[in-house]
């Protein structure tokens, strides 16, 4: 990979897939304006690029593989993900070790389904994107910024109601850029916003008895991405102008930091 | 084998349900069907609950989606799916042809190609796996170069030549005949 035509087109790539630090991507941006071939090049891989994401999109498991998955953790044995009985030939050694997983399990609590809950829910998220929406529109989108959350966590502290538990996830790609205050239930409540690229995700933390708190799943609203779950503790609501994979992958990071984060406080 | 430990429980309930439509599209794309593409990520499932036991996780999204490959290459070598095989013979592929880097002789051919999904579908199946499963990790999974780096067990810059000749190898694809 020492050929400099390689170097080139691979650098490119990474220009297109926004994995070039800050001084590298000015640098490619002064080549791109002065070469036209490589101005064409980059808009032909930018073609095949937006021609799989709009055509290929990422599916939604099955309703049946889902509700398998939830029924392994709540100690379930488990059920084949589809109706259909299994050709005979087939190895299915590992339903076998999965049913193994027998006995009385705890139900599971979690589950995604699809976010068409009752009204409090459908408000409150209706009203963080607005939140998000008018943040993003006026440049604005923290009240307080700071990447350290030992900055972040006091200033909330002092204005809200819920003490906000503040994860760092600059090594997962999602530094933290600040913190705002939302009103949901007429209660001032901690909002994180977290960067990636030239995107961002608040997260509000609403105390489990707010309103319309417990609704678990995703959803569009108004073009933006909303997910919504809930821990032991406390429940979220996750409001992006990101795509929706990488919202997923943000959530999936955010959930895994609090976890280690109690599990960690639970030792001491 | 007992049952999963409350916290191994805890952990799967919170890492493995939101990133079930990542593995299943990661899967159906790895083994081109989607029944066999269900038994595969519960599999996953099942292996990451059990790894839940005694790892924890930093990274969810890389983690489970290297555990769905693997779980993938798993069963494509048990099921006869020997068309699909991951091993072997990669060298060759690790390498950028030289055409990659020339741009289009004909531009238009390969803007009006791209509107045609399912051409792309077509050309994509037609890839070959390591260099498919790369795309796919980027970009209908949306994994960053090092989180794709994590998932397939491979380097850095092995992950950026095979997403670039998976790239080059459609557009040629989709430039050539309609």
């Amino acid at each position: 990979m020492s050929d400099p035509a390689d170097l080139r087109r691979l650098r490119l790539q990474a220009a297109l897939d926004g994995e070039l630090d800050a001084a590298n991507a000015l640098a490619f941006e002064r080549d791109l304006a002065a070469d036209p071939a490589l101005a064409a090049e980059y808009r032909e891989l930018a073609a095949v690029r937006d021609a799989v994401r709009r055509h290929v999109p990422r599916e939604a498991a099955p309703k049946g593989l889902v509700d398998a998955v939830l029924a392994l953790a709540a100690g379930e044995p488990a059920k084949p993900a589809r109706a259909a009985p299994p050709p005979a030939s087939r190895a299915r050694g590992w339903l076998a070790l999965a049913a193994s997983f027998a006995g009385l399990g705890f139900a599971a609590g979690v589950g995604l389904t699809s976010l068409n809950a009752p009204d409090p829910s459908r408000a409150v998220a209706g009203s963080l994107v607005s939140d998000f929406a008018r943040a993003s529109v006026a440049g604005q989108p923290f009240d307080v910024a700071s990447s350290d959350r030992h900055t972040v966590k006091p200033w909330l502290a002092g204005r809200t109601t819920v003490s906000a538990d503040i994860v760092d996830l600059a090594a997962q790609g999602f530094p933290l850029a600040g913190g705002r205050v939302a009103i949901v239930d007429r209660a001032p409540v901690p909002t994180l916003v977290y960067r990636h690229n030239e995107h961002m995700a608040a997260v509000t933390e609403l105390p489990l008895d707010a309103a319309g708190a417990r609704a678990e799943g995703t959803a569009t609203i108004d073009g933006y991405h909303v997910a919504r779950w809930s821990d032991a503790d406390l429940a979220f609501v996750a409001v992006s102008d990101m795509d929706a994979p990488t919202l997923a992958g943000f959530v999936a990071a955010f959930r895994a930091a609090r976890l280690s984060h109690r599990e960690e406080s639970g030792k001491r | 084998m007992t049952a999963a430990s409350p916290h191994a429980a805890e952990r799967f309930r919170v890492l493995v349900p939101p990133l079930l439509d990542d593995a299943y599209s990661l899967a159906k794309w790895l083994c081109r069907d989607a029944n066999d593409a269900e038994d595969i990520v519960q599999e996953a499932a099942v292996r990451a609950l059990k790894a839940l036991e005694t790892t924890s996780v930093d990274r969810p999204k890389p983690w489970f989606l290297a555990i769905v490959r693997n779980a993938a290459v798993t069963w494509m070598a048990r099921n006869r799916r020997k068309d699909l095989a991951f091993a072997g013979g990669l060298d060759d592929l690790d390498a950028l042809a030289p055409g990659d880097g020339n741009a289009a002789a004909d531009p238009e051919a390969l803007l009006i190609a791209v509107q045609d999904g399912e051409r792309l579908r077509r050309a994509m199946a037609a890839l070959p796996p390591p260099l498919l499963e790369i795309l796919i990790l980027r970009d209908v999974n949306g994994l960053s170069y090092r989180d794709i780096a994590e998932a397939a067990g491979l380097p850095m810059g092995t992950v950026m030549s095979r997403l670039a000749r998976a790239r080059g190898a459609l557009a040629r694809s989709l430039k050539a005949d309609p």
